[in-house]
């Protein structure tokens, strides 16, 4: 109970912190995702249905935040298929190690590029613009930019671990 | 069953979140969707308020520097546009011209950017209260910034022109031809299209909002050609723009609270 009611106060506080602070450190088309790093980790840590369900849950409150395009849902979906995937490096004897090492990195990147692929597939339906061209213009840049941003947990995990 | 359901609960789980997912997409806009998403915007409105000082520390040495170089050159048009603005009242009553309508603003704090891809909105801290409703255009004293699409009691979200969904339709002010503004993806730069290959569009030429859009006041500058594509045998030019206000700065905008004529909609919906 607590240990979710800290998750959840923490999905929030990442969510605050990616509609603000976040601006600052875009760099072109590239915005770091922070929380499709906190997905991974809870992936990491709890398990894929944890993941899923969180995943789920930050894309539902992103897409109330972001108004009314039409697209409530749309980040819920490609959230909680990040979460789902993330889900699949779950150990439970490994976590300290899949934190820790290059592993989570890779993890990172893979769940970020799938959330854009679905993101971007859905959000471009009937529209001019090529699904091929978002993806390498705004999603591998935006995913290349949070898969660096990971070396960050797993420099902190592989100092509190070894 | 339960035993099953435990064995595949991760794909139990997924499966849901993807139903659920895919059900609020089809999902058309109710009043009681309305309502919780206009509680999220407040919720989220207030934080993001509280800790906006944040990101204003890092720009305001350069805001200052750049408004005290606007200071003086606008004092310097002050003085040209007076003049101006006589002679066009002059003229104007020479003409008979029924004098444009003056909208009034609403000025707003950005409180917040959710930069999703390709779909980028920003938090204002008015809304409802204000006189704030969907559909207002969002301006800065450099140009167009984008539209409200969505209102709570203190906040409003506004779609800025770098979204998918945005489209505008515009004027080539200089030669008085029409098309519709729209961002494709592109890097800082909005695309014109509907301009006839006849019409003679030059770069640097000013792009305004056309007197046929149902939502914008006319006149508003988007902004300024920056490149024309002549394709061999298209009929239409493909114009690249680069808008007037830089989305990445945003700060403070003005809400133009002035509401497209219902009755002008309702027939023009209706001829269709």
């Amino acid at each position: 109970m607590r240990r979710n009611f800290s998750a959840v106060v923490l999905s929030l506080l990442l969510v605050l912190l990616q509609t603000t602070i976040v601006n600052v450190l875009t760099l072109g088309y590239a915005v770091p995702d922070l929380l499709i790093l906190w997905i991974v980790v809870l992936a990491i840590r709890r398990g894929q249905v944890v993941a899923t369900l969180y995943g789920f849950g930050i894309g539902v409150f992103l897409d109330l935040i972001s108004g009314s395009d039409g697209m409530l849902g749309l980040s819920a979906l490609s959230k909680s298929l990040a979460g789902f995937v993330a889900g699949y490096f779950y150990h439970e004897n490994r976590i300290e190690l899949t934190l820790s090492s290059v592993r989570l990195v890779v993890v990172v990147g893979s769940a970020a590029l799938l959330h854009n692929a679905v993101y971007f597939l859905i959000f471009l339906r009937g529209s001019d613009v090529i699904w091929w061209r978002a993806v390498s213009e705004h999603g591998v840049p935006s995913t290349l930019y949070t898969t660096v941003l990971s070396v960050i947990p797993m420099a902190i995990s592989r100092r509190k671990y070894q | 069953m339960l035993n099953i359901l435990s064995v595949f609960k991760e794909y139990v789980v997924l499966a849901l979140c993807i139903v659920g997912s895919l059900g609020l997409m089809s999902m058309k806009d109710t009043r009681q969707m309305r309502e919780i998403r206009s509680a999220a915007v407040v919720v989220m409105g207030s934080v993001q308020d509280a800790v906006g000082v944040v990101p204003n520390v890092f720009t305001l040495q350069r805001e200052v520097r750049v408004l005290r170089e606007r200071n003086v050159t606008l004092a310097n048009e002050v003085n040209l546009l007076r003049e101006a603005k006589l002679e066009n009242i002059r003229l104007r009553r020479l003409l008979g011209l029924r004098d444009k309508a003056a909208f009034s603003f609403v000025a707003a704090n950005v409180v917040g950017k959710n930069q999703q891809p390709m779909r980028t909105t920003i938090t204002l801290d008015v809304g409802d209260r204000d006189g704030v409703k969907p559909s207002m255009a969002v301006v800065t004293d450099e140009g167009l910034v984008g539209k409200v699409v969505a209102t709570a009691r203190g906040y409003a979200v506004a779609q800025i022109l770098f979204h998918k969904d945005v489209r505008v339709s515009a004027q080539i002010e200089r030669e008085r031809v029409d098309g519709i503004v729209y961002w494709d993806g592109d890097e800082r730069v909005l695309r014109m299209k509907n301009v006839p290959r006849s019409a003679n569009i030059k770069i640097g030429d000013v792009v305004v909002t056309s007197p046929y859009s149902s939502i914008f006041p006319s006149g508003i500058r988007i902004g300024v050609v920056s490149n024309v594509i002549i394709e061999q045998g298209a009929l239409f030019h493909s114009i690249e723009v680069t808008p007037s206000a830089d989305m990445t700065r945003l700060e403070e905008v003005f809400v133009i609270t002035h509401v497209p004529d219902s009755s002008r909609i309702v027939l023009e919906q209706r001829v269709k």
